[in-house]
Order: structure tokens, then sequence, then C-alpha cells
């Protein structure tokens, strides 16, 4: 061959490579042994906002973030020596850089050639950052049905729980409003004292079949039977309930009520069960530590037609994937807990047209606030 | 009324053992029954008085049992016991003259004084006039918007269904039930429902 068709067919050559380096669909990207880039498509020019010019003879690393970047040289290096391949022809999913900083998901498969002594890699990249905006939507969409047939699923073993659990109720209430009429006719030093114990005693077994049928016809209807009610005084029953032993864990409980967050229309019950359950909730993470150990409630009025409830600790918070979920169904940092309590928390309040959410102040601590909606002052004149 | 029994029904013994306990206590005499056949079979001979009976049961339900015994014209009056979300079952023992019906678990008051007016016809219509008419004065306080929610409610219709019904918004349903509740003194759905049963049945 002559020197002029060797020339001839060099230049033929390069015209061939920068038409498919034109054309290609694939962001296509040519380095040397050292991860030189030689040239780079059109689209991959588009795809990192690189001008050919500019990026050619920098070394790849440009591309990718680090620690990728700082580690390409020797992910090279390794290949040559040990010609173990790790992404040549297998492609992966990587993460790619763009001129202004930002990063996007890409598949990359590699390929090598080699020229006498010399080597070069050829990359093919795809840009997945729609397809990533998919699986994401998709994952969300998925935890969400999810948690809807969870609930209904929990709904189900609700119903038959209640049916099952009625009947011992029905039993020990029974039994212990009989003791308590056969005390009646007692005399004696304890009399008086059992007679109590044992009235409150059949209290409970009633004030459990209550909570089981709410949540019967809740799970079944969705409904629950709201009452206009005062919101401050739903806050102080609960606390009763909650606080139980909180000094004794040296828990400091502050209480700021918001005179205008009163008349609230819920239902009593499940109001209280979402209060109570943050309550303890919060004196329990504080239990397990922490020098500084108190619990704000907080009520604020006056938004639409919306009051806030805030229930604060200093406990030690919550890590940023678990506050995320935390109110899916058995999502629990407790070594006990199955997961179930915010989650009801989450559908009690939903059912009762609020919001509930949870914040992680820089400063420590978890604050969860729920929204209520407030009951009209003036009903009678209110025509329809 | 010393020669009248109060026959207790239920399948699940516990239940069954737990109220003729109860109902000792109170000086009352009781018979057990395991099931609605077992109280049909021995009926020719049973002393008169009442039934309590679970609604719920295999082979024969309270239901069927009411039905029975008013056919064979046996002069028990039946009162009827219900699980959760039975209401309908309830009002249906009602309409077919149930004199009266209770949710489980229950106060052993609210039980004791149906039972007593169940097993004294004179103080079981005076009793019963006189509760019809604290309801009726409750109905009165309603206004007329309440009055159409309260109506919905009795039929079993869901809340949003009641709104669609009366062209108004579900939250403004919300409202005027609760206010229905409050005014009419009742603490759960089925209690209100029990009202509406007696007055309507009386009219």
């Amino acid at each position: 061959m002559s020197e002029t068709s060797i020339a001839l067919a060099l230049e033929a050559a390069e015209a061939r490579l920068r038409s498919i380096l034109q054309t290609v669909p694939d962001a296509m990207i040519i380095i040397d042994e050292r991860g030189r880039i030689e040239s780079l498509s059109t689209t991959a020019e588009r795809l990192f906002g690189y001008a050919a010019d500019e990026a050619c003879g920098r070394n790849i690393s440009l591309l990718m973030p680090s620690p990728y970047r700082e580690q390409h040289d020797a992910y090279i290096e390794r290949y040559l020596h040990t010609r173990e391949r790790r992404i040549i022809g297998i492609g992966r999913i990587v993460v790619g850089q763009r001129k202004d900083g930002t990063t996007f998901p890409m598949h990359l498969t590699v390929g090598e050639l080699r020229a006498g002594e010399r080597h070069h890699f050829t990359g093919f990249i795809r840009d997945l950052t729609d397809q990533q905006l998919t699986e994401d939507r998709l994952k969300e969409l998925q935890s969400e049905v999810t948690h809807m047939s969870r609930f209904t699923a929990l709904g189900e073993m609700a119903s038959t729980l209640a049916h099952e659990i009625n009947q011992p109720l029905t039993a020990i209430s029974n039994y212990l409003k009989g003791s308590r009429r056969l005390l009646e006719r007692m005399e004696g030093e304890n009399v008086e004292m059992l007679r109590d114990a044992v009235s409150r005693a059949a209290d409970q077994a009633l004030r459990a079949g209550q909570i089981i049928r709410r949540l019967r016809e809740f799970v079944a209807r969705g409904e629950s039977e709201r009452r206009i009610e005062s919101l401050p005084k739903l806050i102080e029953d609960a606390s009763t309930l909650a606080l139980v032993g909180a000094r004794e864990h040296g828990i400091a409980v502050t209480f700021r009520l918001d005179p205008d967050a009163d008349l609230v229309l819920a239902d009593r019950i499940q109001i209280q069960q979402v209060l109570v359950n943050l309550m303890r909730n919060a004196i329990d993470v504080m239990s397990e530590g922490g020098a500084v150990r108190r619990l704000d409630i907080a009520t604020a009025g006056g938004q639409d037609d919306q009051v806030e409830v805030i229930v604060a600790d200093t406990g030690s918070g919550l890590a940023p994937e678990v506050a995320r979920q935390l109110f899916q169904p058995f999502v629990t940092t407790k070594r006990k807990g199955m997961g179930l309590g915010l989650s009801i928390c989450r559908t009690i309040v939903e059912a009762h047209g609020g919001k509930i959410w949870v914040e992680s102040p820089p400063e420590g601590g978890t604050i969860f606030h729920f929204t209520l909606r407030t009951a009209p002052h003036d009903r009678e004149n209110e025509h329809a | 009324m010393p020669s009248q029994v109060v026959h207790v029904i239920d399948d699940d013994v516990d239940v069954r053992q737990s109220l003729a306990f109860l109902l000792s206590t109170a000086g009352l005499a009781v018979r057990v029954h395991e099931s609605a056949i077992a109280f049909l079979k021995v009926l020719p001979d049973a002393q008169p008085g009442c039934v309590v009976t679970d609604i719920r049961m295999p082979d024969m339900d309270g239901l069927e049992l009411q039905r029975r015994l008013v056919e064979l014209k046996a002069g028990f009056p039946v009162i009827v016991m219900t699980g959760h979300g039975d209401v309908p079952m309830a009002v249906e023992a009602m309409k077919t003259g149930a004199v009266d019906f209770i949710e489980k678990p229950f106060d052993d008051e609210t039980l004791l004084s149906a039972i007593r007016s169940a097993l004294d016809s004179h103080s079981r219509n005076r009793e019963r006039e006189d509760r019809i008419q604290a309801i009726r004065q409750r109905l009165d306080a309603l206004s007329g918007r309440e009055r159409d929610v309260l109506r919905g409610l009795a039929a079993g219709k869901a809340n949003k269904v009641i709104a669609y019904d009366l062209g108004i918004s579900a939250r403004t349903v919300e409202v005027y039930r609760a206010n229905v509740m409050t005014k009419m003194q009742a603490d759960s759905l089925s209690e209100l429902v029990r009202m509406v049963l007696m007055v309507e049945g009386d009219s």
C-alpha cells in the first residue's frame, strides 16, 4: 500500500468514525489506556454538557462524581494488569456527572479495542433519568398500594378479632358486675376497696369493647362517631392516661394550648388513641437516655378551619430513612413494637380530614404534628 | 315474680355461664340453653319468663328463634344480644317483635332493666311509655335538617349517601350527625337506631 493510499484509507476511516460519533443515538466515548478522552459523540456532548474539543485529552474521570472520580485510573490499571473484567462486556448502572456538577443515573457498557500495543476503551452510555423517575414513582405507588392492602387485611383482622374478643369481654364484664353485686351485700374491712376495684375492672372491660366497636365500624365504613369535642379536654384526658410514669423517668411535661384551638369535630376515643400513642412513643424514646427530657404538647388554631396539635420530644430523633416511611404499617424502631401505632394514627387523622407529619429539627428530638377540623360555632343558622 | 325464669340462649358456653352468674346475683332465676333448637325442644315444659338470646348462632339464629316463638304463640318476650355490626339484624328482630336489643359487651344495669320490664308486662308498658316519652322530647328538639340526617342514619345510610340525598356536603352531614347524637343522648349508632325503633313501633 502506498503512502497516499494509506493516508486516504486513514481519512476515510476517520470520516466514518466522525459520522458514527455524530449519529449514534447513545452517548459514546472513546478513551485510551490512561483514561484520556479521545473522542465523544454528539449525544455525549449534549448529555454531559461538554463540547468535544473541551473534553478531549482530559481524563474520563471528569464525567463522574467522587469517589469514582478518584478511583477510575486505578480501575483501568487493575484491568490492564489482571485482565479481570468488571464492567467490560457486562454493563452496569453507574452515576455520571454533568459539566454543571449535577449527577444522573446511567447505564454504561464498555468495549475494548486493541490496536497493536495500545488499548482503547469504548463506552456506550444510556441516560436513565426518565426511567429512574418512572421507577421511583412506581415504588411510591407500590408502597401506597401495600399500605392500602395491608390496611384492608388489617380491617378484616380487626373485624374477626372484634367478634372473637367480644365474647370473652362480655363474659369478663358479666362476672365482674355480678361479683360487685355480691360484694354490695358483704361487709368487712376490705370489701369497699374490693368493690371499687371490681367495679373499675368491669368498666375497663366495657371500654375495651367500645374501642373494638369503634375500630370495627371505622374499618368497615370508614366512618367514626364524631362529636363536637373540646380539644383541651381531649388532650387533658389523653395525658392522664399517657403520662403515667413520665415523672419517674425524669421527663418534664409542658402544655401550651392556644385558646383559639377549642372545638373540633372528632371521635373522642380515636383522637385520644392518636394522642396517647404519640405521647407514649415520646416517653418511650426519652426513657432510653438523654440529658434533657422534655415533652412539649401544644396546639395552634386559626388557620382556615383547621387546628394543629404538636407533640415534641427531646429524644434521640429519627433516622431519615425511618422518618420517610414512619407512617407505614409494620415500620418500627422499637424492639418489641409491631409498627402499627403510627399507621393507625395516620389512618385516623386522615379519616378526620386532617394530616399528620413528622419533623426532625436540627437540634435533635422529634416533633409530630397533626391537624383536625374545627367545629363550626354557629350551626343552627347554617343552611344547606 | 318468683316463678318467672330468664332463659339465656348463647352458643358460647362462657358467655352463657357468666350471664347466669350475673343474673343470679341480681336475684333472678336463670336457665341456660346452648342453642335455639335446644330451647325449642324444652319449650313445652319451660317455665314462663323471658328469653335473652344471642343473635348470631349456628344452626338457628336469634332472628329465626324470635319468629318461631311468635308462630308458636309461646308468649316469651325476647331480648336479643348482638355483637358488633349486627345492628341491621337487631332492627329486623325488633320489627318481628323482639322487645329490646342490647349490644355486647353491655352494662349490667342496661340488661337488668330490659329484663325486668320484659318480665313484668305492667311495668313493661309503663316504663316503655316513659322511655318513649323521653325519646319524643329529644326528637322534638331536633332541627329539620337534623331530623333528615337522623332518618338517613336510621335507614343505615353512610354519611356520603345522606349528603348526596339531601344535596349537602358530607362535612355538613357530619356536623348534623354529631348534634343528633348529642341531643338524642345516644352513645352509639345502635343506640340511636334502638330509640328510633321504639318510637316507630309505638306509633
